[in-house]
């Protein structure tokens, strides 16, 4: 935590407050999508403060992406798995 | 000429002139002792001024001279030195001066006496000392041990214990418990005058170096003024018998980001006062820590006991600048350069917080650096004058604290090679950990802003190569193939299949202190740890908040097969009593798990206890005291808009005629109906059908809810991530 | 309220609000660091350094070289604050004094020497001045005593600002 700069958690709520309006205009199932991107960006809060942005939003943004490739590796790591047992 | 050798107990001004030291002679004697003793301090500035300010001191008992001394940013200035022979007039001369000439700059003139003293004469407070006597007289002293002496010779005080048998806030005590060494025994309070014949002759006959109260600073030392005034029989608790008890009031102050509420205090003189509760730091180290700060430190044990660590850390960088020649500003001077906005970003930042993966994780290390933020101003000489510079000379604050990292890592050495029930154990661990509270708060004062010697840049140097080493530390487990599951400033929790004995992990730990240079050590290895996501969001990490169970240890290491938390309920203080057991009981059911996998087997037994602790509560079955909540108060109660539980309790009291300080806790109960609280000191009864039910088995769930959801998610998280 | 037009060298501008115009003086700030270098001096902490990004952000691609026209240095006591303004140079480039007073409301600072310090420091945003335009943020004090600082640097200003302070509130829903 430093003194005049806020942490990138207190960034993050911020710019998640200012797309209030945004979210609440949202359907209930995809506000949960939305507040996942945030839960993703919130996983990577040490990389995007270690980028020293002067918009963390952009680094956040970034984190967001990786969270999805993840679990994109993820799931295309089972289907093959679920492939390989069915030829077998 | 006689000789005396002993301890030194006490350092204060003598009123005429000089001062008085007190030594615990070795042949079990209380020497009162006078030495002549000069003190010195400075002005400097604007010629014209000085010229000024010399012709109004002319007048004065002081002797002038012209100097140079140095100043640790400006290097050397000319000043005016000021010296009295008599250390109690030094901050009339001073206070007056100031007034008259209020932008000259100001040195020394604010040390404590005991500093200047062991500055000079390079004893310490008790300490082991030589003196040469004519009568009282000490013509001169000289120390027979040093502050850093890891093994020091025992003091044999001797101890008198006094408490009253009431909470006198709550209720009119009736009774004072008087303990010794020998025995322990009651006297009456009333009649008051017989009361004070028997505390007089008891005091007498003991003579004790300390006095350890319950509620002397609030209570028991204001009230026999008060007694000894109405009764007229004079009763003066100190050894000194000319001098009066130091009075000081209570006040509310801003410290560490939260208010701090300090009650009233009353020091003695020849010997010690030490109030079990008004003393900040007694609770952690006990006065076996305070005697060990007040050694390294300077400042007298009645302040180490009652002052933060902070005022410690700054007395012994004012003791290293008086032995370096260097001139200790009354005001900080220093002030931030200039920066761009990306500057700002890039260096305003705390230590690295790398979130945790939440779940259950089996067979996981916890590596600690050991005092990690001072470990990095000693190795990389980062110093509020050195900051920036290469190859500068040692910086004020390394040479401050070299040898206090050294002490305290010489005696964690000691400790962790003696038998657990080794009778030693206690106190070497009560004087490391009042040593590490004195290196965990040196690194804040380094950007204090009334911290002496001070610079924001060498706060944010320690912090920015904080992160760098802890990234390195990731980097180095990562390709020796471990996972790092949480990194919190100076700690990291790391796993790797088929490691789970303390020595797997040394090849690790070996290569993070070679590249980082600064120590570390295996705090323990986890049979399982778990990192609860937080209660907003499933999805969402908290870091810093963990608990789990540690492996038996078959190797060194500081863990022995228990359970370890941080951040969660049981580790808050304004969790209850009740709550926090259960809390604990419930980790207790479930270390007995080897691994993640058999946890899911006790949670039945978690449940079972939470539904007898239930029962027991509706049953009234537990005791109030253990149902109180602490809030504190965190604004004075004209403030609130929306009263919180803490302010309605707080307005009860007031109703009562007690007030609370912002910053006080206060104590209460959740009732049902009228404001919802009932303040435990109101000191009537509650009838226990009046608790609030409901709310504490909220309280209760939600702390449960803590311990139980990582097992419950942990299969589900685990696939996310 | 708009202060950009009537900066001017050898004017001293003061803003009072209940945050020390914390939200103008980052709009001000960002639109100044656009045209040029820009000094700001914190005594309240109230430097926000992200939205100032966001705000160049706004009206250009080339954040990187802006931002670097942007100043700081912060002032924790007042004594910081009279020490940080004397040894500032007399640029011909604009001058954010963000919160002047805070630290000068402490109340472990006698009032007497408050009040010095402050003295001492109004004739630092002069000298700062008369070579460029001068703003300063204030703050109400915590305790009524300490009031006069307000009046004082007030007195100094050939501008007061004080926005937002008689704005009728109205329980319709705002449309812009």
């Amino acid at each position: 935590m430093g003194r005049t700069v806020i942490t990138i958690t207190q960034q993050l709520n911020e710019t998640e407050s200012m797309l209030s309006r945004f979210r609440r205009t949202l359907r209930r199932s995809d506000q949960y999508i939305f507040d996942g991107l945030f839960a993703a960006a919130r996983r990577h809060i040490a990389a995007i403060g270690q980028a020293e942005s002067l918009l963390p939003f952009e680094s956040a943004l970034l984190a967001m992406l990786l969270e999805q490739a993840k679990e994109i590796a993820v799931l295309q790591q089972e289907l093959d798995e679920l492939k390989k047992k069915r030829t077998c | 000429m006689d000789e005396a050798t002993g301890w030194l107990l006490d350092v204060y001004a003598d009123t005429e002139g000089g001062i008085v030291l007190w030594l615990l002679a070795d042949d079990d004697k209380r020497l009162r002792l006078r030495m002549d003793f000069d003190v010195m301090f400075y002005a400097a500035g604007d010629f014209a001024l000085l010229r000024q300010a010399w012709m109004y001191l002319k007048e004065k008992n002081v002797k002038l001279e012209r100097a140079t001394r140095r100043d640790l940013f400006l290097g050397k200035r000319d000043v005016l030195a000021i010296t009295t022979s008599n250390p109690t007039e030094l901050p009339k001369i001073f206070a007056d001066l100031s007034r008259r000439f209020p932008s000259l700059d100001y040195y020394d003139a604010d040390i404590p006496l005991s500093l200047r003293f062991i500055a000079q004469t390079d004893t310490h407070l008790l300490g082991r000392c030589r003196v040469e006597l004519d009568g009282e007289r000490v013509w001169s002293i000289e120390p027979l041990d040093s502050p850093w002496e890891i093994d020091p010779a025992p003091i044999p005080l001797r101890i008198l214990t006094l408490s009253p048998d009431e909470n006198p806030v709550v209720r009119k005590p009736r009774n004072l418990r008087v303990g010794n060494k020998e025995k322990e025994y009651s006297l009456s309070l009333e009649p008051t005058r017989a009361f004070l014949i028997s505390l007089k002759s008891d005091l007498k006959r003991f003579d004790p170096d300390l006095i350890l109260t319950d509620y002397g600073d609030t209570w028991l030392f204001p009230q026999l003024k008060i007694w000894s005034q109405e009764s007229g029989l004079d009763l003066n608790p100190n050894r000194d018998e000319d001098k009066q008890v130091l009075t000081r009031r209570a006040d509310s102050y801003f410290a560490y980001g939260q208010l701090i509420y300090r009650g009233a205090q009353a020091h003695l003189f020849g010997r010690w006062h030490i109030d079990r509760r008004n003393a900040m730091s007694f609770g952690e180290y006990g006065l076996e820590g305070a005697m060990e700060q007040a050694r390294v430190t300077g400042l007298g044990v009645q302040e180490m006991a009652r002052k933060s660590p902070g005022a410690g850390i700054t007395a012994m960088q004012m003791l290293t600048a008086l032995r370096s020649g260097v001139m200790i500003p009354v005001q900080k001077q220093q002030v931030e350069g200039r920066k761009t906005l990306a500057d700002l970003i890039r260096a305003d930042h705390g230590g690295l917080i790398y979130q945790p993966i939440i779940g259950v994780h089996g067979n996981v290390a916890q590596i600690d650096f050991s005092s990690m933020y001072p470990a990095i101003m000693v190795k990389h000489n980062i110093s509020p004058e050195t900051v920036g510079k290469e190859n500068a000379p040692e910086g004020l604050v390394p040479k401050t604290l070299r040898p206090l990292l050294e002490k305290r890592l010489a005696l964690k050495n000691i400790l962790s090679d003696l038998h657990p029930r080794d009778c030693r154990i206690e106190i070497l661990k009560a004087r490391a950990a009042a040593l590490k509270w004195l290196l965990v708060v040196c690194f804040g004062y380094l950007g204090y802003k009334n911290a002496r010697f001070g610079k924001i840049e060498s706060h944010e140097a320690v912090t920015a190569m904080s992160r760098e080493l802890m990234l390195q530390a990731k980097e180095i487990a990562e390709d020796m193939g471990y996972v790092v599951l949480h990194m919190y400033i100076d700690c990291l929790f790391v796993q790797q299949e088929g490691f789970h004995r303390s020595l797997d992990f040394a090849p690790l730990m070996n290569a993070i202190e070679e590249k980082t240079g600064i120590p570390i050590a295996l705090e323990g290895v986890f049979k399982w740890v778990a990192f609860p996501a937080s209660k907003r969001d499933a999805r969402v990490p908290v870091p810093n908040q963990y608990f789990g169970a540690f492996q038996a240890c078959t190797e060194p290491c500081r863990s022995d097969g228990t359970i370890k938390y941080r951040g969660i309920e049981l580790r808050r203080r304004d969790t209850t009593m009740w709550v926090r057991k259960i809390q604990l009981a419930a980790l207790e059911i479930l270390a007995q798990a080897d691994t993640p996998e058999e946890l899911a087997g006790y949670i039945p037994d978690v449940f079972a206890l939470v539904e007898r602790a239930r029962r027991d509560l509706k049953a009234g079955r537990v005791p109030l005291e253990e149902l109180i909540v602490r809030q504190k108060l965190s604004r004075v109660l004209d403030g609130y808009k929306s009263p919180s539980p803490a302010a309605r309790a707080a307005m009860q009291l007031k109703a009562m005629g007690r007030e609370i300080a912002p910053g006080q806790s206060v104590a209460f109960l959740f009732t049902r109906g009228g404001s919802e609280v009932h303040a435990w000191e109101l000191g009537e009864a509650l009838n226990p059908g009046r608790l609030d039910t409901k709310r504490y088995f909220k309280l209760l769930d939600r702390a449960i809810q803590t311990v139980l959801d990582p097992h419950r998610r942990s299969c589900v998280s685990e696939r996310l991530l | 309220m708009n202060i950009l037009p009537v900066l001017k060298t050898g004017r001293l501008i003061a803003l009072f609000t209940p945050h020390a115009g914390r939200e103008e003086s980052m709009a001000l700030i960002a639109e100044l660091a656009l045209r040029g270098a820009v000094t700001v001096l914190d005594g309240g902490n109230r430097f926000m350094p992200y939205r100032v990004a966001q705000l160049l952000r706004r009206n250009t691609v080339d954040l990187a070289s802006v931002s670097k026209r942007v100043f700081l240095r912060r002032a924790f006591t007042c004594y910081e604050m009279n020490s940080l303004l004397a040894d500032t140079p007399a640029f011909p480039q604009p001058y954010i004094v963000l919160d002047l007073l805070h630290t000068f409301y402490d109340d472990h600072v006698p009032i007497g020497e408050s009040n010095r310090l402050l003295i001492s420091c109004l004739g630092q945003i002069h000298r700062l001045g008369l070579s460029a335009p001068v703003v300063v943020t204030l703050a109400p004090p915590l305790a009524e005593e300490r009031a006069f600082l307000i009046e004082q640097v007030c007195a100094g200003a050939d501008q007061l600002f004080t926005p937002g302070a008689d704005v009728p509130r109205s329980s319709q829903l705002s449309l812009f």
